[in-house]
C-alpha cells in the first residue's frame, strides 16, 4: 500500500514535469531555431573557409585575434560598456528613488520614457543637425565666441554616443528600478525608523539589499541594450564613424558586406563566449 | 475532471497551431514565388498564355529586324492603308530623296510609290519637320519654305498617288516669334490634326484646310504629346492622359485605367488600333499595351524588357498593326545595323512559344548601365529561350545606398539566390575576387576569338594567371590645354608648379579628377597606403590648385556644363568632353578629365580656339593610367555557369562591344576602331555649330571621319597604359572629402593626409 503510494507520487511529479515542459516547449522550439541551431552553424563556420567552406581548423580565430580593427572594436565596445553601464545604473538608481518618493513620480516617469519612444533615425537627424561641422552646435558656440568642431569626427563622438546612450535608457532603468523599490514592504523602513535609522541608513540597509535581484536583471537588460547604440552611430556615421565609436557592430556589419563570414563566425562566437562568462559571472556573484 | 481534459487537449491543439503557425513563416513561399512575375514576366496578358501548377505559359510576340531592301535615311511615318497594304513616307539613305513606298507583302519588301515634289526635295528652298500618312493614303506633310526675310511653314497634302497641293492652312504666329508645328496626325481621312509650338492643337478639314476645332491643352506646368486613332485625340502628359472626341471638339470621360497605364509605364512612343479606335495599342519603353476605351485595364501584349523595345537607344517613330498577331514597328535605333540606325522590326505572335522564356539569367550591378540594357536586348533577340533579369539595385528608387545594396547581394549569393552575372561597378572587385566569389573568365576570353588590348583586359589577373573579373570598357584619363599650360608629356611635378592651371574648377572636382591618376600610385605591397605619398599629392595639388574662390559653387550652382550629369552617382563632371565649351572660351586654362568617347571634330573645334591645343594623357603621381569600366564577373555560385559564360562571351564580341552610349572604349581592337573613325560620317562632310550654355558661343566643324593617324595616335596611346586606376570606392570618397578640404583651405595638407589616413585605417585592417 505504501509502496504504490510511493509510485503514484512519483507519477504525479513526472506528469507535472511533463506538463511543464509541454508549456515552455512552443517557447523552447523558438529559441531553438531561431537561436541555437543558427548559433551551432555559426561554430561551424568559424573553421570553415568564407565561401568554399574548406575546413580551416582555427585560422579564422587567429586572423581575427591579429585583427587591428577587431581589436579596435573590442576596445571601444569595452570601454563604452564600462563606462556606460554604471553610471547609467546609478544615474537611474537615484532618479527612481527620487521619483519614488515625489508624487508627481508616475507623471516623470514617463516622460523619462519618451526617448526610448523615439525611433533610431528621428534621433539620427537630429544629431545630424547638431553635431555637424556646420550643425546647429558649432552656430550656437560661434555666437557666443566659441570655436566650433568636427564633433562626429574627432573624439567628441565618443562622449556625444555615451550621452546618447545614458539618455535613451535612463527611463527604461528607472521603471525597472521603480518596480524593484515597489517590492520592498513599507513595514521594514517604518521598523527602521521606530529604531531610529536615518535615509542614508534606510538607503544603504534596507533599499540597496532588497534591489539586489533587480540590479541583476537591470545590469543584463542594461548591457545588452547598449548594442543597439550602434544603430544611432551608424545612421549618423555611416559605415566608418570616427575611431572612438567604431564598435563590434560596424565590423559585423562591415564583413558581411564583403562576404567576410569566416571572420564574422569567428568574431561572433568569441564575442558569445565572452558575453556568456560574463553574464555567468554576475549571476553567480549575485547567487552568493 | 472532464472539464480539465477539454481544456488541456484544448490548450495542447492551441500550442500546436502556434508551433505550426510559426514555422509556417519561415517556409519558402512556394507558390507565390513559382508563380508569373507580372513585372518582369511580362506575360500578364501576352497573348492567350494561361499558367497552371505544372504547366508553362505559352504564347510570345516575337522580334524579327526586316531586310527591306531600302536604306531608309529617316521614316516620318508608317501607316497600315484601308485596303491592307503598308505605306511609309520617309528618305532613301541612297538618293537623299524623300518619297512614299508601299508594302503588300506585310512589311518584307517596299516599293517606291513617287517622290515628294522637286520644291519639298530642295533643301535650299526649305525643310520638312514632320509627315503623315492617313488610312486612305493621303499624305501631309509640315514643311518650313526658306523664304525672304524668315521661315513660312506649309501644309502639302498629297493623295494617294502623289499629286501634291499646298493646303490653305495657315499657322497663327506665336507672338512675334515664328511659329512651327510640333507634332502632326492624320487619324482619319477628313481630317488632320496639327499641334504648334504654343501648345495648341488644330483638327483640319483634308478638303479646305479650315480648322474644325481647336484643342488648348499645354500650360505652364504640362506639356502634352498627342496621338490619335478613329475619332480619339489622346493627349499625355507625365502624369494623365487626356481623351478628345474628334466628331465633337469634346473632352470625354477620363479614362482612369489608360491614365494610370500612361503615366506607369512611360510616355506612349506610338499608338495605333485595329478596329477604329473602339481600342488602342500604345507603344511605351515598358512594351507594347492595349487598351479599349471604356475599360479597366491596360493589358500588356510585349514586355520591352526581353526585346528591343527596352534598349535605352531605341527610338520608336511609328507603330503599323498589321492584325491582332502581327505588327511592324519603325524606329531609330542607334546600334541598328542599318547604317542610319532607321529600322523596321517585325513582331509575329508565336503560340508554341513560351511567354516567359525557359531560361532566366540574373544579371546585377549597383548602377543602371546603357550598354548593359542594350547588350541584353541584343542577345535575347539572338536566344528567344533566354531572359536576361537586369538589376540595377541603386536606380529602382528604393532609397538603397552602395552599402545596403552590397549587404543584400551578399545575402542573397550566401543564400544561392544571387546573380548569375555581376557588373562589378562600385563594388570591392579585389575583395570578391579574394573571397572566391567570381570564377575564373581567362578559357572564356581567350574562346571568344577577339583581339583586345590585354594590357586593359588582364587588369585583374592575378599571379597565377586567373582573370575573376575583365573590363569590357575602360576610359582614359586625358588633358587639353594650350601650349602655355601644358607641355606634352609634362609629369605631375612639373604640372603642379604651374599656376592658374586649375582656374575657375571646383575643389572636390579636382580632387577626384586627380584620384584617378594618383591613387594607384599610393598602395603598398600590403594594400595599405602610403600617407607620404598622398602628403605630397595634396601639398602639390593646393599648389597648383591656389587660393579658393567661394563664389565658384554659386556659379556652378547654376551652370551645368553638360546634360550628362543627371542620372547615376557615376556621372559627375569628371569627364573631359565636359570642358570642352570652358575651355575653347577661356574660362578655364587646361581641361582634364576622363575621355570615355572620341569627339574628333569637337577637339579640332576647340584646338581651333586655342590654336595650339595639346591632348595627352593626364599627369599623375601614377604613369600611364586607365580607368577600367564595366568591370564584368560570373559569379561562382551561379546557378547556371554556362549560360552566364556565354552571355559574358557575348558582351566581349564584336557585336556587343561596338555598342556605343558613352560608357567608355571598347577593350576589343576591331570595336574600339568602329567606335572613334566615325565611319557613319564616311562621305557627308556636314558642318555643324554646336552651342554651349551660352547662345553667343559656337564651335563649327564638319563631321567627317577620324584622320587614320590620329586613329593610330589614339590606339598606341592605349597600348601605352599600364595602371588600373584605384578602384575603391570606401578611399576615394575619402580622399575627395578631405581633399576638397585642403583645396579650400580648411585643413592643410598634412592634416588632409592624416584624416585620410584615419578615415581609411579601419577599412584596410578590416
Amino acid at each position: 500500500m505504501k509502496v504504490s503510494g510511493k509510485r503514484k507520487s512519483r507519477n504525479n511529479n513526472n506528469r507535472k514535469n511533463m506538463r511543464g515542459f509541454l508549456w515552455i516547449l512552443p517557447s523552447f522550439l523558438g529559441v531553438m531555431v531561431f537561436y541555437l541551431l543558427p548559433y551551432a552553424d555559426v561554430v561551424r563556420r568559424s573553421f570553415l573557409g568564407a565561401v568554399d567552406n574548406r575546413f580551416v581548423g582555427i585560422e579564422n580565430y587567429k586572423t581575427v585575434l591579429g585583427n587591428t580593427a577587431f581589436q579596435l572594436a573590442v576596445k571601444n565596445t569595452l570601454l563604452f560598456t564600462l563606462l556606460c553601464i554604471p553610471v547609467l545604473i546609478i544615474v537611474a538608481l537615484f532618479c527612481a528613488v527620487t521619483l519614488y518618493k515625489s508624487k508627481y513620480g508616475g507623471l516623470i516617469k514617463s516622460a523619462f520614457l519618451m526617448p526610448m519612444a523615439l525611433p533610431a533615425v528621428s534621433v539620427a537627424l537630429v544629431w545630424r543637425l547638431l553635431f555637424h561641422s556646420q550643425g546647429l552646435l558649432n552656430h550656437w558656440l560661434s555666437n557666443v565666441d566659441i570655436a566650433g568642431n568636427d564633433w562626429m569626427n574627432s573624439g567628441s563622438a565618443f562622449w556625444i554616443l555615451f550621452v546618447s546612450y545614458i539618455w535613451k535608457n535612463l527611463g527604461y532603468d528607472i521603471v525597472l528600478w521603480m518596480a524593484g523599490l515597489a517590492g520592498i514592504s513599507t513595514n521594514i523602513y517604518e521598523a527602521a525608523r521606530v529604531d531610529g535609522a536615518g535615509e542614508m541608513q534606510c538607503f544603504f540597509y534596507i533599499t540597496l539589499p532588497n534591489l539586489k535581484s533587480s540590479l541583476y536583471t537591470i545590469t543584463v537588460l542594461s548591457f545588452l541594450n547598449s548594442f543597439k547604440v550602434f544603430r544611432e552611430a551608424y545612421l549618423v556615421a555611416g559605415d566608418y564613424p570616427h575611431e572612438s565609436i567604431y564598435m563590434m557592430q560596424h565590423l559585423f556589419n562591415n564583413w558581411f558586406r564583403v562576404f567576410s563570414f569566416d571572420k564574422m563566425a569567428a568574431a561572433a562566437v568569441l564575442e558569445s563566449v565572452v558575453l556568456l562568462a560574463l553574464i555567468m559571472l554576475l549571476q553567480r556573484a549575485w547567487d552568493s | 475532471m472532464k472539464d480539465r481534459k477539454w481544456r488541456r487537449t484544448i490548450g495542447t491543439l492551441l500550442a500546436a497551431a502556434m508551433i505550426c503557425a510559426s514555422l509556417a513563416g519561415c517556409s519558402k513561399g512556394g507558390a507565390a514565388g513559382t508563380g508569373k512575375d507580372s513585372g518582369t514576366g511580362g506575360g500578364d496578358s501576352q497573348g492567350n498564355g494561361t499558367e497552371s501548377a505544372g504547366e508553362q505559359a505559352m504564347g510570345r510576340f516575337l522580334e524579327e529586324e526586316l531586310d527591306t531592301g531600302v536604306v531608309f535615311g529617316n521614316i516620318y511615318d508608317m501607316k497600315k492603308l484601308d485596303d491592307g497594304s503598308l505605306r511609309i513616307i520617309g528618305t532613301n539613305e541612297d538618293n537623299g530623296n524623300s518619297g512614299v513606298w508601299d508594302s503588300a507583302d506585310g512589311g518584307k519588301t517596299w516599293q517606291s510609290v513617287y517622290d515628294l515634289p522637286d520644291e519639298m526635295q530642295n533643301s535650299e528652298k526649305g525643310w520638312m519637320d514632320y509627315a503623315a500618312i492617313s488610312p486612305g493614303g493621303q499624305v501631309v506633310c509640315a514643311f518650313n519654305e526658306d523664304v525672304s526675310g524668315g521661315v513660312h511653314p506649309v501644309l502639302y497634302l498629297m493623295d494617294k498617288e502623289g499629286k501634291a497641293d499646298k493646303m490653305s492652312f495657315e499657322l497663327p504666329k506665336e507672338g512675334e516669334s515664328l511659329n512651327i508645328t510640333t507634332a502632326l496626325l492624320f487619324p482619319s481621312n477628313e481630317w488632320i490634326v496639327l499641334k504648334d509650338g504654343a501648345g495648341t492643337v488644330y483638327q483640319i478639314n483634308v478638303s479646305d484646310g479650315s480648322v474644325k476645332y481647336t484643342y488648348e491643352l499645354d500650360s505652364d506646368t504640362s506639356v502634352f504629346q498627342v496621338f490619335a486613332v478613329g475619332n480619339n485625340l489622346i493627349a499625355q502628359d507625365e502624369t494623365q492622359v487626356l481623351c478628345y472626341d474628334l466628331q465633337t471638339g469634346e473632352q470625354k470621360a477620363s479614362e482612369e485605367a489608360l491614365s494610370k497605364g500612361g503615366s506607369e509605364k512611360g510616355l506612349f512612343h506610338a499608338v495605333d488600333t485595329l478596329d477604329g479606335g473602339e481600342s488602342v495599342y500604345c507603344l511605351s519603353g515598358g512594351g507594347l499595351y492595349h487598351y479599349k476605351f471604356g475599360g479597366s485595364v491596360m493589358e500588356q501584349l510585349i514586355d520591352g524588357k526581353m526585346n528591343s523595345l527596352g534598349a535605352p537607344a531605341f527610338y520608336p517613330i511609328a507603330l503599323a498593326m498589321i492584325d491582332e498577331q502581327n505588327l511592324l514597328i519603325a524606329a531609330n535605333d542607334t546600334n541598328a545595323s542599318s547604317v542610319t540606325g532607321i529600322c523596321l522590326l517585325k513582331y509575329t505572335y508565336s503560340a508554341d512559344t513560351p511567354t516567359k522564356p525557359d531560361k532566366e539569367l540574373k544579371m546585377y550591378s549597383l548602377y543602371d548601365n546603357k550598354e548593359i540594357r542594350q547588350s541584353i536586348s541584343r542577345f535575347q533577340k539572338e536566344h528567344t529561350d533566354v531572359y536576361v533579369n537586369y538589376q540595377a539595385a541603386l536606380s529602382e528608387g528604393n532609397g538603397m545606398n552602395v552599402s545596403d545594396a552590397l549587404k543584400t547581394l551578399a545575402t542573397e549569393i550566401m543564400a544561392d539566390n544571387g546573380p548569375d552575372v555581376l557588373l562589378l561597378d562600385g563594388m570591392p572587385v579585389e575583395t570578391y575576387i579574394e573571397k572566391g566569389i567570381l570564377k575564373d573568365l581567362s578559357a572564356l576570353l581567350k574562346e571568344s576569338g577577339g583581339s583586345y588590348f590585354e594590357n586593359i583586359l588582364n587588369a585583374y589577373q592575378d599571379a597565377q594567371g586567373q582573370i575573376c573579373a575583365a573590363p569590357a570598357r575602360f576610359m582614359i584619363p586625358m588633358i587639353h590645354a594650350g601650349s602655355a599650360y601644358y607641355s606634352p608629356g609634362e609629369d605631375f611635378n612639373a604640372f603642379t608648379e604651374r599656376k592658374d592651371t586649375m582656374v575657375n574648377m571646383l575643389p572636390g572636382t579636382v580632387a577626384e579628377k586627380f584620384w584617378y591618376t594618383c591613387g594607384a600610385a599610393w598602395q603598398k605591397e600590403d594594400k595599405t597606403l602610403d600617407e607620404a605619398k598622398i602628403r605630397e599629392f595634396l601639398t602639390k595639388l593646393k599648389n597648383a590648385y591656389g587660393e579658393y574662390d567661394s563664389s565658384l559653387e554659386d556659379v556652378s550652382a547654376g551652370m551645368s556644363v553638360t546634360s550628362e550629369g543627371a542620372g547615376t552617382e557615376l556621372m559627375k563632371e569628371i569627364y573631359l568632353s565636359q570642358g570642352n565649351f570652358d575651355l575653347a572660351f577661356g574660362r578655364i586654362n587646361t581641361n582634364f578629365g576622363l575621355c570615355k568617347d572620341m569627339d574628333y571634330g569637337m577637339q579640332q573645334a576647340v584646338n581651333k580656339k586655342l590654336k595650339d591645343g595639346v591632348i595627352d594623357l593626364m599627369p599623375g603621381q601614377a604613369d600611364h593610367v586607365f580607368v577600367p569600366t564595366m568591370v564584368l564577373g560570373i559569379s561562382s555560385k551561379s546557378a547556371q555557369p554556362e549560360l552566364a559564360e556565354e552571355f559574358v562571351k557575348y558582351l566581349f564580341s564584336q557585336d556587343a562591344q561596338k555598342i556605343s552610349q558613352s560608357g567608355g572604349f571598347p577593350v576589343e581592337k576591331e570595336s574600339f576602331r568602329s567606335v572613334i573613325d566615325g565611319h557613319e560620317y564616311e562621305g557627308q562632310g556636314n558642318l555643324v555649330s554646336v552651342g554651349g550654355n551660352d547662345m553667343d558661343e559656337m564651335l563649327d566643324y564638319a563631321m567627317e571621319p577620324t584622320p587614320e593617324e590620329e586613329i593610330t595616335k589614339l590606339t598606341e596611346l592605349v597600348e601605352s597604359l599600364k595602371t588600373p586606376s584605384l578602384q575603391d570606392d570606401v578611399i576615394k570618397e575619402a580622399v575627395v572629402e578631405q581633399g576638397e578640404k585642403v583645396l579650400k583651405g580648411e585643413l592643410s595638407p598634412e592634416e588632409g593626409a592624416a584624416a585620410i589616413m584615419q578615415k581609411v585605417k579601419i577599412y584596410l585592417a578590416e
